[in-house]
Protein backbone atom coordinates (compact mmCIF):
# COMPACT_ATOMS: atom_id res chain seq x y z
CA UNK A 1 0.00 0.00 0.00
CA UNK A 2 2.89 2.36 0.34
CA UNK A 3 4.88 1.61 -2.39
CA UNK A 4 6.40 4.33 -4.08
CA UNK A 5 9.25 5.17 -7.20
CA UNK A 6 11.49 7.65 -6.30
CA UNK A 7 13.27 7.83 -10.08
CA UNK A 8 13.97 4.16 -11.09
CA UNK A 9 14.40 3.30 -7.50
CA UNK A 10 11.27 0.76 -6.72
CA UNK A 11 10.68 1.57 -2.82
CA UNK A 12 7.80 -0.80 -0.46
CA UNK A 13 7.67 2.79 1.84
CA UNK A 14 8.30 6.38 1.49
CA UNK A 15 10.49 6.35 4.59
CA UNK A 16 14.05 6.25 3.73
CA UNK A 17 16.73 6.48 6.77
CA UNK A 18 18.73 9.40 6.92
CA UNK A 19 22.04 9.37 6.21
CA UNK A 20 24.40 9.79 9.67
CA UNK A 21 22.46 7.78 12.02
CA UNK A 22 22.63 4.18 12.75
CA UNK A 23 24.53 3.96 9.09
CA UNK A 24 27.99 3.10 10.45
CA UNK A 25 27.00 -0.93 10.41
CA UNK A 26 25.24 -3.16 8.61
CA UNK A 27 23.30 -4.96 11.31
CA UNK A 28 21.54 -1.46 12.30
CA UNK A 29 21.53 -0.96 8.39
CA UNK A 30 19.46 -4.33 8.21
CA UNK A 31 17.65 -3.71 11.53
CA UNK A 32 15.78 -0.53 10.15
CA UNK A 33 15.27 -1.86 6.86
CA UNK A 34 12.95 -4.17 7.92
CA UNK A 35 9.97 -0.93 7.74
CA UNK A 36 11.73 1.17 5.43
CA UNK A 37 11.33 1.91 1.59
CA UNK A 38 15.73 2.58 1.79
CA UNK A 39 18.40 3.50 4.02
CA UNK A 40 21.11 5.82 3.54
CA UNK A 41 24.21 5.15 4.89
CA UNK A 42 26.98 7.53 7.18
CA UNK A 43 28.55 9.44 4.28
CA UNK A 44 31.71 7.54 3.35
CA UNK A 45 35.31 8.95 1.70
CA UNK A 46 38.08 7.88 0.17
CA UNK A 47 40.14 7.68 3.17
CA UNK A 48 39.54 7.31 6.79
CA UNK A 49 38.80 10.10 9.20
CA UNK A 50 38.82 10.48 12.50
CA UNK A 51 36.15 12.84 12.84
CA UNK A 52 36.27 15.36 15.85
CA UNK A 53 36.85 14.15 19.46
CA UNK A 54 33.40 13.66 21.66
CA UNK A 55 31.28 15.39 22.84
CA UNK A 56 29.82 15.67 19.13
CA UNK A 57 26.47 15.37 19.85
CA UNK A 58 23.90 16.90 21.95
CA UNK A 59 20.13 16.78 22.32
CA UNK A 60 18.50 19.73 23.35
CA UNK A 61 14.25 19.82 23.65
CA UNK A 62 13.82 20.78 19.76
CA UNK A 63 16.23 17.82 18.13
CA UNK A 64 19.87 17.51 18.05
CA UNK A 65 22.93 19.11 17.75
CA UNK A 66 26.31 17.28 16.35
CA UNK A 67 29.68 18.15 14.63
CA UNK A 68 30.36 14.30 14.34
CA UNK A 69 32.62 15.31 11.56
CA UNK A 70 32.48 12.77 8.74
CA UNK A 71 34.03 10.47 11.02
CA UNK A 72 34.68 7.48 8.48
CA UNK A 73 36.57 4.40 8.19
CA UNK A 74 37.09 4.64 4.41
CA UNK A 75 36.01 3.36 1.40
CA UNK A 76 37.99 0.38 1.42
CA UNK A 77 36.92 -0.73 5.15
CA UNK A 78 33.21 0.31 4.48
CA UNK A 79 32.41 -1.63 1.31
CA UNK A 80 33.32 -4.64 3.50
CA UNK A 81 31.25 -3.73 6.19
CA UNK A 82 28.34 -3.07 3.95
CA UNK A 83 28.69 -6.36 1.78
CA UNK A 84 27.09 -7.50 5.35
CA UNK A 85 24.47 -5.43 4.68
CA UNK A 86 21.07 -8.09 4.66
CA UNK A 87 18.03 -5.93 4.42
CA UNK A 88 15.03 -5.72 2.77
CA UNK A 89 15.24 -2.35 1.82
CA UNK A 90 17.13 -0.37 -0.64
CA UNK A 91 20.48 0.37 -0.26
CA UNK A 92 21.66 4.29 -0.78
CA UNK A 93 25.21 4.94 -0.15
CA UNK A 94 26.00 8.46 0.98
CA UNK A 95 29.32 9.72 -0.68
CA UNK A 96 31.47 13.18 0.09
CA UNK A 97 34.65 14.38 -1.31
CA UNK A 98 35.61 17.45 -2.60
CA UNK A 99 36.75 16.85 -6.45
CA UNK A 100 34.27 15.41 -8.94
CA UNK A 101 36.97 12.86 -10.07
CA UNK A 102 36.62 11.68 -5.99
CA UNK A 103 33.08 11.16 -6.28
CA UNK A 104 33.09 8.98 -9.61
CA UNK A 105 36.25 6.73 -7.93
CA UNK A 106 34.24 6.60 -4.28
CA UNK A 107 30.94 5.00 -5.82
CA UNK A 108 33.44 2.31 -7.55
CA UNK A 109 33.57 0.62 -4.28
CA UNK A 110 30.09 0.24 -3.91
CA UNK A 111 28.45 -2.60 -6.25
CA UNK A 112 26.21 -3.39 -3.69
CA UNK A 113 24.39 0.18 -3.80
CA UNK A 114 21.43 0.92 -5.14
CA UNK A 115 21.65 4.21 -5.56
CA UNK A 116 23.72 7.68 -4.49
CA UNK A 117 23.94 10.12 -2.25
CA UNK A 118 25.82 12.87 -2.02
CA UNK A 119 26.46 14.92 0.62
CA UNK A 120 26.84 18.53 -0.85
CA UNK A 121 25.43 19.98 2.55
CA UNK A 122 27.70 19.02 5.76
CA UNK A 123 27.91 22.25 7.57
CA UNK A 124 31.17 21.61 9.56
CA UNK A 125 33.99 20.42 7.88
CA UNK A 126 35.97 22.82 6.00
CA UNK A 127 36.44 20.59 2.88
CA UNK A 128 33.51 19.05 1.62
CA UNK A 129 29.89 18.93 2.44
CA UNK A 130 28.76 22.84 1.84
CA UNK A 131 31.50 24.16 0.48
CA UNK A 132 31.17 22.33 -2.39
CA UNK A 133 27.69 22.18 -2.25
CA UNK A 134 27.29 25.95 -2.68
CA UNK A 135 28.90 26.06 -6.18
CA UNK A 136 26.23 25.30 -9.07
CA UNK A 137 28.54 24.91 -11.40
CA UNK A 138 30.90 22.28 -9.43
CA UNK A 139 27.17 20.47 -8.23
CA UNK A 140 26.45 20.44 -11.71
CA UNK A 141 30.33 18.84 -12.85
CA UNK A 142 29.50 16.51 -10.11
CA UNK A 143 26.57 14.93 -10.67
CA UNK A 144 27.14 14.81 -14.74
CA UNK A 145 30.44 12.82 -14.58
CA UNK A 146 28.40 10.43 -11.66
CA UNK A 147 26.01 9.64 -14.13
CA UNK A 148 27.80 9.29 -17.17
CA UNK A 149 29.87 6.72 -15.49
CA UNK A 150 26.47 4.76 -13.61
CA UNK A 151 22.88 3.96 -14.59
CA UNK A 152 22.44 4.30 -10.54
CA UNK A 153 20.41 7.12 -9.28
CA UNK A 154 22.14 10.06 -7.91
CA UNK A 155 20.29 12.22 -5.37
CA UNK A 156 22.23 15.34 -4.38
CA UNK A 157 21.78 16.37 -0.88
CA UNK A 158 21.50 19.96 -0.23
CA UNK A 159 21.55 22.43 2.50
CA UNK A 160 18.25 25.68 3.18
CA UNK A 161 21.95 27.39 3.77
CA UNK A 162 22.58 28.26 0.34
CA UNK A 163 20.74 29.57 -3.29
CA UNK A 164 19.23 25.76 -3.08
CA UNK A 165 17.01 26.20 -5.71
CA UNK A 166 19.69 27.55 -8.28
CA UNK A 167 21.64 24.44 -6.75
CA UNK A 168 19.02 22.26 -7.78
CA UNK A 169 18.35 23.07 -10.98
CA UNK A 170 22.22 22.57 -11.53
CA UNK A 171 21.80 19.14 -10.20
CA UNK A 172 18.95 18.79 -12.47
CA UNK A 173 20.73 19.60 -15.64
CA UNK A 174 23.61 17.68 -14.38
CA UNK A 175 20.99 14.61 -14.68
CA UNK A 176 20.43 14.28 -10.92
CA UNK A 177 17.80 11.59 -10.60
CA UNK A 178 16.46 13.48 -7.31
CA UNK A 179 17.02 15.94 -4.66
CA UNK A 180 17.54 15.47 -0.93
CA UNK A 181 16.69 18.41 0.82
CA UNK A 182 17.86 19.80 3.78
CA UNK A 183 21.00 18.62 5.89
CA UNK A 184 21.48 19.99 9.28
CA UNK A 185 21.32 23.70 9.68
CA UNK A 186 24.33 25.46 11.80
CA UNK A 187 23.94 25.69 15.38
CA UNK A 188 25.69 25.43 18.39
CA UNK A 189 25.11 25.10 22.35
CA UNK A 190 26.56 26.80 25.58
CA UNK A 191 26.36 25.02 29.04
CA UNK A 192 26.23 27.77 31.52
CA UNK A 193 27.43 25.76 33.88
CA UNK A 194 30.64 25.50 32.98
CA UNK A 195 30.08 28.74 30.43
CA UNK A 196 31.39 27.13 27.35
CA UNK A 197 30.43 25.70 23.97
CA UNK A 198 29.48 22.09 24.85
CA UNK A 199 30.59 20.39 21.55
CA UNK A 200 34.15 19.92 20.60
CA UNK A 201 33.88 21.97 17.56
CA UNK A 202 32.09 24.66 19.14
CA UNK A 203 29.39 24.64 16.24
CA UNK A 204 27.86 21.64 14.33
CA UNK A 205 24.52 21.04 13.19
CA UNK A 206 20.81 20.96 13.97
CA UNK A 207 18.51 18.59 13.04
CA UNK A 208 15.32 17.06 14.47
CA UNK A 209 11.69 18.81 15.36
CA UNK A 210 12.98 22.48 15.45
CA UNK A 211 14.26 22.44 11.66
CA UNK A 212 11.34 20.66 10.18
CA UNK A 213 9.29 24.30 9.35
CA UNK A 214 12.27 25.33 7.08
CA UNK A 215 12.73 21.69 5.64
CA UNK A 216 9.12 22.45 4.39
CA UNK A 217 9.63 25.32 2.77
CA UNK A 218 12.82 23.93 0.82
CA UNK A 219 10.65 20.93 -0.08
CA UNK A 220 7.74 23.40 -1.21
CA UNK A 221 10.05 25.67 -3.47
CA UNK A 222 11.82 22.52 -5.05
CA UNK A 223 8.59 20.87 -5.97
CA UNK A 224 7.37 24.07 -7.53
CA UNK A 225 11.00 24.44 -9.60
CA UNK A 226 11.93 21.42 -10.41
CA UNK A 227 10.92 18.04 -12.48
CA UNK A 228 12.32 15.55 -10.85
CA UNK A 229 11.44 13.96 -7.67
CA UNK A 230 12.68 15.73 -4.07
CA UNK A 231 13.19 13.35 -0.54
CA UNK A 232 12.68 15.48 2.65
CA UNK A 233 14.54 15.10 4.97
CA UNK A 234 14.69 17.64 8.63
CA UNK A 235 12.89 16.83 11.69
CA UNK A 236 10.18 14.54 10.53
CA UNK A 237 9.62 12.33 13.90
CA UNK A 238 5.72 11.11 13.46
CA UNK A 239 3.44 10.45 10.86
CA UNK A 240 1.49 13.26 10.41
CA UNK A 241 4.73 14.79 9.82
CA UNK A 242 5.48 12.38 6.85
CA UNK A 243 2.20 13.39 5.54
CA UNK A 244 2.85 17.27 5.91
CA UNK A 245 5.97 16.93 3.55
CA UNK A 246 4.40 15.00 1.03
CA UNK A 247 1.61 17.58 0.88
CA UNK A 248 4.56 20.08 0.28
CA UNK A 249 6.04 17.49 -2.49
CA UNK A 250 8.30 14.62 -1.43
CA UNK A 251 8.12 11.33 -2.85
CA UNK A 252 9.94 10.12 -0.14
CA UNK A 253 10.99 11.17 3.32
CA UNK A 254 13.53 10.98 5.65
CA UNK A 255 13.75 9.89 9.23
CA UNK A 256 16.84 10.19 11.73
CA UNK A 257 16.86 12.21 14.84
CA UNK A 258 13.56 10.35 15.40
CA UNK A 259 15.30 7.46 16.84
CA UNK A 260 16.09 9.36 19.58
CA UNK A 261 13.03 8.56 20.58
CA UNK A 262 12.75 4.61 19.73
CA UNK A 263 14.24 2.23 17.74
CA UNK A 264 10.62 1.03 16.76
CA UNK A 265 9.79 4.81 14.47
CA UNK A 266 9.84 3.47 11.51
CA UNK A 267 7.26 0.95 11.83
CA UNK A 268 5.01 2.73 14.04
CA UNK A 269 5.42 5.16 11.32
CA UNK A 270 4.67 2.81 8.49
CA UNK A 271 1.24 1.11 10.01
CA UNK A 272 -0.03 4.97 11.26
CA UNK A 273 0.36 5.73 6.73
CA UNK A 274 -1.52 2.58 6.40
CA UNK A 275 -4.33 3.35 8.42
CA UNK A 276 -4.34 7.20 7.11
CA UNK A 277 -4.74 6.25 3.42
CA UNK A 278 -7.21 3.39 4.29
CA UNK A 279 -9.12 6.14 5.86
CA UNK A 280 -8.89 8.97 3.71
CA UNK A 281 -9.16 6.33 0.36
CA UNK A 282 -6.61 8.22 -0.76
CA UNK A 283 -2.90 7.09 -2.60
CA UNK A 284 0.41 8.15 -1.90
CA UNK A 285 1.04 9.05 -5.21
CA UNK A 286 -2.25 11.04 -5.13
CA UNK A 287 -0.82 13.19 -2.08
CA UNK A 288 2.46 13.99 -3.14
CA UNK A 289 2.72 17.87 -3.53
CA UNK A 290 -1.41 18.11 -3.17
CA UNK A 291 -1.07 21.18 -1.01
CA UNK A 292 0.26 23.19 -4.37
CA UNK A 293 -3.24 22.92 -5.94
CA UNK A 294 -4.59 23.88 -3.23
CA UNK A 295 -3.03 27.57 -3.61
CA UNK B 1 22.93 18.91 28.54
CA UNK B 2 23.36 19.97 32.51
CA UNK B 3 26.63 20.76 34.64
CA UNK B 4 27.10 19.07 38.27
CA UNK B 5 29.90 20.14 41.17
CA UNK B 6 32.23 17.61 41.90
CA UNK B 7 31.22 17.79 45.77
CA UNK B 8 33.87 14.71 46.93
CA UNK B 9 36.20 12.53 45.84
CA UNK B 10 37.33 9.16 47.54
CA UNK B 11 40.94 8.09 45.98
CA UNK B 12 40.01 3.88 46.11
CA UNK B 13 43.90 3.30 44.79
CA UNK B 14 46.67 4.49 41.95
CA UNK B 15 44.09 4.50 39.34
CA UNK B 16 40.79 4.12 40.64
CA UNK B 17 38.54 7.00 42.12
CA UNK B 18 35.03 7.52 43.01
CA UNK B 19 33.53 11.02 42.34
CA UNK B 20 30.72 12.54 43.90
CA UNK B 21 28.38 15.50 42.06
CA UNK B 22 26.36 18.07 44.45
CA UNK B 23 22.66 16.67 43.41
CA UNK B 24 21.63 12.70 42.71
CA UNK B 25 20.34 11.90 39.25
CA UNK B 26 16.93 10.39 38.87
CA UNK B 27 18.36 7.38 37.47
CA UNK B 28 18.26 3.46 38.08
CA UNK B 29 21.07 0.99 38.48
CA UNK B 30 22.98 -0.11 35.64
CA UNK B 31 22.16 2.88 33.59
CA UNK B 32 24.71 5.54 32.65
CA UNK B 33 25.89 9.10 31.98
CA UNK B 34 27.79 11.03 29.35
CA UNK B 35 30.03 12.74 31.25
CA UNK B 36 31.35 16.06 29.77
CA UNK B 37 35.44 17.11 31.23
CA UNK B 38 36.20 20.30 29.44
CA UNK B 39 38.80 20.48 27.80
CA UNK B 40 39.00 16.78 27.41
CA UNK B 41 36.30 14.26 26.08
CA UNK B 42 32.88 13.07 27.03
CA UNK B 43 32.41 9.34 27.96
CA UNK B 44 30.18 6.97 28.78
CA UNK B 45 30.57 6.14 32.39
CA UNK B 46 27.79 3.81 34.62
CA UNK B 47 26.61 5.37 37.62
CA UNK B 48 27.98 3.90 41.14
CA UNK B 49 25.03 5.16 43.16
CA UNK B 50 22.30 7.93 42.01
CA UNK B 51 24.56 10.41 42.48
CA UNK B 52 28.43 9.36 41.69
CA UNK B 53 30.51 7.76 39.67
CA UNK B 54 33.51 5.18 39.92
CA UNK B 55 36.31 5.65 37.32
CA UNK B 56 39.50 3.83 36.17
CA UNK B 57 42.38 5.70 34.20
CA UNK B 58 42.42 4.02 30.90
CA UNK B 59 42.98 7.31 29.16
CA UNK B 60 43.54 11.07 28.80
CA UNK B 61 39.96 11.58 29.85
CA UNK B 62 39.57 9.26 32.72
CA UNK B 63 43.14 10.02 34.07
CA UNK B 64 42.59 13.61 35.00
CA UNK B 65 39.08 12.79 36.23
CA UNK B 66 40.58 10.41 38.72
CA UNK B 67 42.91 13.34 39.87
CA UNK B 68 40.17 16.10 39.71
CA UNK B 69 39.31 18.45 42.99
CA UNK B 70 35.79 18.89 44.57
CA UNK B 71 34.45 21.90 43.60
CA UNK B 72 35.34 21.50 39.73
CA UNK B 73 32.62 20.74 37.03
CA UNK B 74 31.56 18.98 34.72
CA UNK B 75 29.11 18.26 31.90
CA UNK B 76 26.20 15.77 32.09
CA UNK B 77 24.29 13.92 29.86
CA UNK B 78 21.55 11.16 30.93
CA UNK B 79 21.19 9.10 32.81
CA UNK B 80 20.91 6.80 29.31
CA UNK B 81 19.99 3.45 28.55
CA UNK B 82 18.38 -0.04 29.99
CA UNK B 83 18.29 -0.30 33.62
CA UNK B 84 18.41 -3.85 35.68
CA UNK B 85 15.45 -5.53 36.02
CA UNK B 86 14.98 -5.16 40.01
CA UNK B 87 14.21 -8.71 42.54
CA UNK B 88 13.07 -8.29 45.75
CA UNK B 89 14.56 -12.40 46.20
CA UNK B 90 17.94 -13.57 46.25
CA UNK B 91 20.21 -12.19 43.70
CA UNK B 92 23.67 -13.15 42.62
CA UNK B 93 26.08 -9.94 41.99
CA UNK B 94 28.94 -11.25 39.72
CA UNK B 95 31.94 -8.29 39.45
CA UNK B 96 34.69 -8.48 37.41
CA UNK B 97 37.78 -5.61 38.28
CA UNK B 98 36.04 -1.82 37.27
CA UNK B 99 32.86 -3.93 36.07
CA UNK B 100 31.98 -3.60 40.07
CA UNK B 101 30.93 0.22 39.05
CA UNK B 102 26.82 0.08 38.58
CA UNK B 103 26.98 -2.90 40.95
CA UNK B 104 27.71 -0.95 43.99
CA UNK B 105 24.47 0.93 43.02
CA UNK B 106 22.51 -1.88 42.26
CA UNK B 107 23.56 -3.59 45.44
CA UNK B 108 22.28 -1.08 47.75
CA UNK B 109 18.63 -0.75 45.67
CA UNK B 110 18.04 -4.40 46.01
CA UNK B 111 18.95 -4.41 49.37
CA UNK B 112 16.59 -1.50 50.03
CA UNK B 113 14.05 -3.63 48.36
CA UNK B 114 14.55 -6.15 50.97
CA UNK B 115 16.35 -8.57 48.59
CA UNK B 116 18.87 -10.83 49.92
CA UNK B 117 22.19 -10.03 48.49
CA UNK B 118 25.54 -11.98 47.21
CA UNK B 119 28.53 -10.63 45.66
CA UNK B 120 31.20 -12.04 44.05
CA UNK B 121 34.37 -10.24 43.20
CA UNK B 122 37.29 -10.88 41.36
CA UNK B 123 40.29 -8.74 40.34
CA UNK B 124 44.00 -9.29 39.27
CA UNK B 125 45.27 -8.45 42.69
CA UNK B 126 43.91 -7.25 46.02
CA UNK B 127 44.33 -3.33 45.83
CA UNK B 128 41.68 -4.12 42.85
CA UNK B 129 39.30 -5.50 45.13
CA UNK B 130 38.17 -1.40 44.88
CA UNK B 131 35.28 -0.22 47.70
CA UNK B 132 34.83 -3.70 48.47
CA UNK B 133 33.32 -2.59 52.14
CA UNK B 134 30.35 -1.27 49.62
CA UNK B 135 29.34 -5.41 49.58
CA UNK B 136 27.89 -6.81 53.04
CA UNK B 137 28.01 -10.28 51.26
CA UNK B 138 30.71 -11.12 49.94
CA UNK B 139 33.23 -13.73 48.04
CA UNK B 140 36.29 -12.40 46.51
CA UNK B 141 38.98 -13.89 44.01
CA UNK B 142 42.17 -12.64 43.10
CA UNK B 143 44.70 -14.04 40.08
CA UNK B 144 47.56 -13.69 42.10
CA UNK B 145 45.88 -14.74 45.41
CA UNK B 146 46.56 -11.82 46.97
CA UNK B 147 43.15 -11.78 48.91
CA UNK B 148 40.44 -14.87 49.09
CA UNK B 149 40.33 -17.45 46.40
CA UNK B 150 43.23 -17.79 43.96
CA UNK B 151 41.57 -17.57 40.26
CA UNK B 152 39.03 -15.56 39.20
CA UNK B 153 35.49 -14.44 39.74
CA UNK B 154 34.12 -17.43 37.11
CA UNK B 155 35.76 -20.04 39.28
CA UNK B 156 33.50 -18.68 42.71
CA UNK B 157 30.69 -18.52 40.10
CA UNK B 158 30.71 -22.26 39.52
CA UNK B 159 30.87 -22.62 43.35
CA UNK B 160 27.53 -21.71 43.44
CA UNK B 161 24.34 -23.42 43.49
CA UNK B 162 22.82 -20.78 40.75
CA UNK B 163 19.16 -22.41 41.04
CA UNK B 164 18.47 -20.94 44.17
CA UNK B 165 18.88 -17.38 42.76
CA UNK B 166 16.06 -15.15 41.36
CA UNK B 167 18.45 -13.05 39.07
CA UNK B 168 21.61 -13.33 38.13
CA UNK B 169 24.08 -9.35 37.60
CA UNK B 170 27.20 -9.80 35.80
CA UNK B 171 29.35 -6.45 34.77
CA UNK B 172 32.99 -6.99 33.87
CA UNK B 173 35.90 -7.20 31.09
CA UNK B 174 34.43 -8.58 28.07
CA UNK B 175 36.30 -12.20 28.64
CA UNK B 176 34.83 -12.57 31.82
CA UNK B 177 31.06 -11.58 30.27
CA UNK B 178 31.65 -14.18 27.75
CA UNK B 179 32.86 -17.25 30.36
CA UNK B 180 29.97 -16.13 32.99
CA UNK B 181 27.66 -16.30 29.97
CA UNK B 182 29.25 -19.75 29.00
CA UNK B 183 28.50 -21.17 32.48
CA UNK B 184 24.96 -19.81 32.93
CA UNK B 185 24.10 -21.06 29.56
CA UNK B 186 25.49 -24.50 30.70
CA UNK B 187 23.69 -24.39 34.12
CA UNK B 188 20.40 -23.20 32.35
CA UNK B 189 19.58 -19.98 34.30
CA UNK B 190 20.54 -17.64 31.40
CA UNK B 191 16.86 -16.71 31.52
CA UNK B 192 17.27 -14.69 35.26
CA UNK B 193 20.87 -13.49 34.23
CA UNK B 194 21.44 -9.70 33.35
CA UNK B 195 25.03 -8.49 32.05
CA UNK B 196 25.58 -4.56 31.66
CA UNK B 197 28.01 -4.43 28.45
CA UNK B 198 30.59 -1.97 27.76
CA UNK B 199 31.46 -0.32 24.04
CA UNK B 200 32.51 2.93 22.73
CA UNK B 201 29.94 5.42 22.46
CA UNK B 202 29.78 8.45 21.06
CA UNK B 203 25.89 9.85 21.25
CA UNK B 204 25.05 7.92 24.13
CA UNK B 205 21.14 8.43 23.23
CA UNK B 206 20.67 5.71 20.03
CA UNK B 207 21.25 7.92 17.05
CA UNK B 208 25.09 7.40 16.09
CA UNK B 209 25.31 3.66 15.60
CA UNK B 210 28.61 3.43 16.96
CA UNK B 211 27.56 1.08 19.63
CA UNK B 212 25.81 -1.74 17.47
CA UNK B 213 26.05 -5.32 18.39
CA UNK B 214 25.64 -8.15 15.83
CA UNK B 215 22.05 -8.13 15.77
CA UNK B 216 21.70 -4.16 15.43
CA UNK B 217 21.08 -3.48 19.30
CA UNK B 218 22.27 -0.73 20.51
CA UNK B 219 24.29 -1.13 23.72
CA UNK B 220 23.45 2.92 24.48
CA UNK B 221 19.83 2.46 24.27
CA UNK B 222 18.15 -1.33 24.26
CA UNK B 223 21.39 -1.87 27.00
CA UNK B 224 23.98 -1.26 28.41
CA UNK B 225 21.76 -4.24 30.27
CA UNK B 226 21.12 -7.15 28.37
CA UNK B 227 19.16 -10.22 29.54
CA UNK B 228 21.06 -13.61 28.76
CA UNK B 229 18.27 -15.04 26.16
CA UNK B 230 18.85 -11.46 24.24
CA UNK B 231 22.88 -12.43 23.94
CA UNK B 232 22.15 -15.73 22.88
CA UNK B 233 23.91 -15.88 19.65
CA UNK B 234 25.34 -12.69 19.48
CA UNK B 235 28.88 -12.16 19.74
CA UNK B 236 29.34 -9.57 22.17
Amino acid sequence: MLEIDVASLKMKSPLVLASGVLGSFSPSLSRVAEHAGAVVTKSVGLQPREGYRTPVIINTPHGLINAVGLSSPGCEEFSKELSKFRGDAKLIVSLFASEPDDFVKLSSYFDMADAFELNLSCPHVSDAGLTVGSDPELVKEIVEKMKSRSSKPVFPKLSAATDYIEVAKAAEEGGADGIVAINTLRGMAIDIGTRKPILSNISGGVSGEGIKPIAMKVVWDLYEELEIPVIASGGATTWRDVIEFILAGARAVQIGSAFFYSYRVFYSIKESLIAYLRKEKISLNELVGMAHKTV
Amino acid sequence: MFSMRIDKIIRHSDDVSTLFFSSRLRSYPGQFIMLNLPRYEEIPLSLSSPNSVTVRAVGETTYALIRLSAGEIVGIRGPFGKPFTPTDGKALLVAGGIGAAPLYYLHDYLKRRGAEVKVLFGARKAEELVWKDRFSVLMVATDDGSEGLRGTVIDLLKEEELQQYDRIYVCGPEEMLRKAFTHLKEKEVLGKAEFSLERYMKCGIGVCGTCILEDGSRVCAEGPVFSGKDLEGVEF
